[in-house]
């Protein structure tokens, strides 16, 4: 009984999580024709906000399984469970358990990080070296891309309040694989510039 | 008294859904004769509310015994209603619809009548409902080993179906919980425009979720459990046969369920001449391709034991 928003990209487009690329392509492609909006077998039992939901969520599946790259950073995130299965058969074989990585984990860059405190060009700065676009940030963190560029271009005066802000700076860190707490503290700083100015 | 041990390893398989029409009761004596000729030991009931005629598919005159006989008490056991048919091991019960389709069934004779059917000797029991949606088409429907949804690529006919599904689920899982809440929250959810704003199984299991966690833990458990199948009949393209895999798909994201694609039957003169003649398909033209269809359907079915 999972909503669409808590399903995984796999169990969207109701694929196995060792799913080959030809596979997700045709599921892919009988999702997109199960979902489109003149489809006999959709209409009577979704309304139309619930059917573009599901479309949105087909194509973002879509888009994050066919890229090798996302895909990698996304099974190590998100699929916990599934690694700890494997993870158990592993250890039977093997006697031991493979690695378990963070989100978005870009373990061979290293970046120093010279100011003080992160600012959001500082962000900006590491998401880019790392060549990730606000857009796989966004899906990764569920938080808007344009929040995201507030937050980079320091909008302070568009920007949610604190509270709301603060978990943002955490999803938006531990995307980064940056300490969360380094960045909301780093980041606040910037707000206490603004109000002695 | 021939009446049988409950021991014996029987499979009940109820046909029903959508509308008239989809050839519930054509596919149900296919699949039972096929199964028949295997060596099982088959009865084929008759439920049907929108005209009992499973003999006519048969090749039978309108039968002198039925049902009725039994539930009006004028023979005392089920068995003593059967009718035999041409093709050896395969038998036929009739008149099902005068219980099941009366407004006033009462619960006591319905499980009568469900214990009676499950005692009957048999290796296979199918049973064509029709396209009823009364509760105790749903109450069979749910008892049985597996219920068999047979639809036709039509949206009049995939609407009935949903229809039915969504009635037949919403019972299951009123008859799981326990708490008086959680059942009318149910009764609410199957009322779409129910004050409570549920809109769909999600926002119901929400609810439950929010008033009781023992409940909500048991729809869980019914929703996996619960395992319809589904036949496409009447198919005329490779598109057609697609609409199977996005009905399993639609039932997957809305009611959390898995719907199994038993196969599908392609659209077929042979099917038309067949039943003009009352000679089952199966006999008459086994090498039509409806009838591989139904071979390939009913080989699936028998591997299930």
């Amino acid at each position: 009984m999972k909503r669409i928003e808590e399903q995984t990209y796999y169990e969207i487009l109701e694929v196995s999580p060792i799913a080959s690329v030809k596979e997700i392509q045709r599921a892919y492609d009988r999702a997109k024709e199960t979902f489109h909006a003149d489809s006999l077998a959709i209409y009577s039992l979704f309304n139309e906000g619930e059917i573009k939901k599901i479309q949105a969520a087909i194509e973002e599946a879509y888009r994050i399984l066919m890229d090798e790259a996302l895909r990698k950073s996304y099974d190590q995130s998100h699929l916990q469970t599934i690694e700890k299965e494997e993870q158990e058969s592993h250890m039977e074989v093997e006697g031991k358990s493979p690695e378990r990585k963070g989100p978005l984990s870009f373990t061979d860059l290293s970046i120093h990080v010279e100011e003080a405190f992160y600012r959001g060009k500082t962000l900006k700065q590491i998401r880019e070296r790392m060549d990730v676009d606000l857009k796989t940030i966004s899906t990764e963190t569920k938080i808007n891309t344009k929040i995201l560029e507030w937050i980079e271009e320091e909008a302070l005066e568009k920007l949610p309040a604190p509270v709301y802000l603060k978990g943002f700076l955490k999803a938006y860190a531990q995307a980064l694989n940056l300490e969360p707490q380094k960045v909301i503290e780093g980041y606040c700083q910037l707000f206490k510039e603004e109000k002695r100015k | 008294m021939n009446r049988t041990q409950n021991n014996d390893r029987k499979i009940i398989w109820t046909f029903g859904g959508g509308k008239g029409g989809s050839g519930k009761s054509f596919i149900t004596v296919n699949i039972g004769i096929y199964l028949a000729k295997l060596g099982a030991r088959v009865i084929l009931i008759d439920a049907d509310l929108g005209g009992a005629n499973l003999h006519t598919f048969l090749g039978i005159f309108p039968p002198t015994l039925s049902l009725s006989d039994f539930i009006k008490g004028r023979v005392s056991h089920l068995h003593e209603v059967l009718l035999p048919t041409e093709i050896p091991n395969l038998q036929l019960l009739t008149g099902a619809q005068d219980l099941l389709n009366a407004a006033d069934v009462k619960s006591v004779q319905k499980r009568k009548l469900l214990h009676s059917i499950q005692s009957l000797q048999s290796d296979y029991i199918l049973i064509d409902l029709g396209g009823g949606n009364s509760l105790s088409v749903l109450d069979f429907f749910l008892m049985s080993d597996g219920g068999i949804l047979v639809v036709t690529p039509e949206p009049t006919s995939i609407e009935n179906t949903y229809r039915f599904l969504k009635s037949a689920y919403y019972r299951r899982l009123r008859q799981s919980v326990s708490s008086h809440s959680a059942k009318s929250l149910i009764d609410g959810a199957m009322d779409q425009k129910n004050e409570m704003g549920i809109q769909n199984p999600h926002d119901l299991f929400k609810e439950v979720r929010r008033i009781d966690e023992e409940d909500a833990k048991r729809i869980v458990e019914e929703v996996e459990n619960f395992r319809p199948n589904l036949i496409l009949n009447q198919v005329r393209s490779k598109k057609d046969i697609e609409i199977g895999f996005s009905i399993r798909s639609a039932c997957q994201k809305y009611f959390g369920i898995h719907l199994h694609y038993l196969g599908y039957i392609v659209y077929d003169q042979d099917v038309g001449n067949s039943i003009r003649k009352r000679r089952p398909l199966v006999l008459e033209n086994s090498r039509s391709r409806a009838a591989q269809c139904l071979t390939e359907i009913a080989s699936k079915l028998a591997s299930r034991r």
